[in-house]
């Protein structure tokens, strides 16, 4: 598994598109059956993924997730416990990954 | 040699860029895309220039529109949230088109890359922090990082300052 992070326009599909996957192979849905998962830092928006879902963000090749947590801890309590939650999650998927890439101005940071 | 310096908030990635600068040459210009609007804007324009007076740096002022010409020397552009902010939004309050102002700024610097002997671009790191309520906040936040993506492609080296130390990403500093 690879785990790309980043912040918002950093070039994160574009080096996932450099791995050889093509725009049809990624999606923002869990359950698309695409090799590519993109956004996780909206689908954690709910609240925690669990159980099942958990074991299909386990099965992607490749997982997509916006850096959220590196400017100003919002006031809103919502918020707050979000960006904790893609940080938490993407610590977990980090440990779980072959390879990390942390995306600076399109460039590609290998971190693991 | 060109060269993109990024980094966070008062991570010193200024002051770094402007010591490259003056490693690189000793004809200095300093392209100046700061409106000094507003107090704090003043006071952070009078900082950058009491470091900067030591380099003897030629400043030309650039309203969101970056200059042509050759140049034999260093240009220092500092820095891209500014240079964007600048051409994004008029006075007004309207917005331009984000592609467009992409096109342009990329074009722009583009150009400076090839007619300048050295150029280094200061960018900021914005997109880490989710994204904002406001739409005109997400279009700049997207256009500083996308126009770094294509500057640090054509880039020579791409350094990241974190707590005032100098990360290199891509490329090394000569």
């Amino acid at each position: 598994m690879l785990l790309v992070i980043g912040g918002i326009a950093s070039g994160k599909r574009s080096f996932v598109r450099s791995r050889g996957f093509e725009d049809r192979q990624m999606s923002s849905r869990l359950s698309s059956g695409a090799p590519v998962l993109l956004d996780l830092d909206e689908l954690l928006r709910e609240g925690p993924i669990e159980g099942p879902a958990w074991d299909e963000v386990l099965s992607k090749q490749v997982i997509v997730c916006c850096e959220v947590g590196m400017g100003v801890v919002p006031i809103d309590a919502g918020e707050r416990a979000w960006r904790e939650r893609v940080g938490r999650t993407c610590a977990r998927l980090a440990a779980a990954s072959d390879e990390v890439v942390r995306m600076v101005c399109g460039i590609p940071v290998k971190l693991k | 040699m060109n060269v993109l310096v990024t980094g966070g908030a008062g991570s010193g990635k200024s002051a770094y860029a402007e010591g490259l600068a003056c490693s690189l040459s000793t004809q200095r210009r300093y392209l100046a895309t700061m409106s000094a609007e507003g107090a704090e804007a003043q006071a952070r324009i009078e900082r950058h220039r009491r470091q900067r007076a030591k380099g003897n740096f030629e400043t030309v002022e650039c309203a969101g529109t970056l200059p042509t010409g050759d140049y034999a020397g260093v240009v220092l552009l500092d820095d891209l949230g500014n240079l964007v902010a600048q051409a994004l939004f008029a006075p007004d309050g309207s917005m331009a088109d984000e592609q467009e102002v992409l096109a342009r700024l990329d074009a722009e610097v583009g150009r400076l890359f090839l007619h300048a002997d050295h150029v280094v671009v200061v960018g900021n790191e914005t997109g880490a922090e989710g994204r904002s309520p406001y739409e005109g906040t997400q279009v700049w936040v997207r256009l500083v990082g996308s126009l770094a993506c294509r500057i640090a492609a054509r880039a020579d080296a791409v350094v990241e300052v974190v707590a005032g130390i100098p990360y290199p990403i891509k490329g090394a500093i000569a």
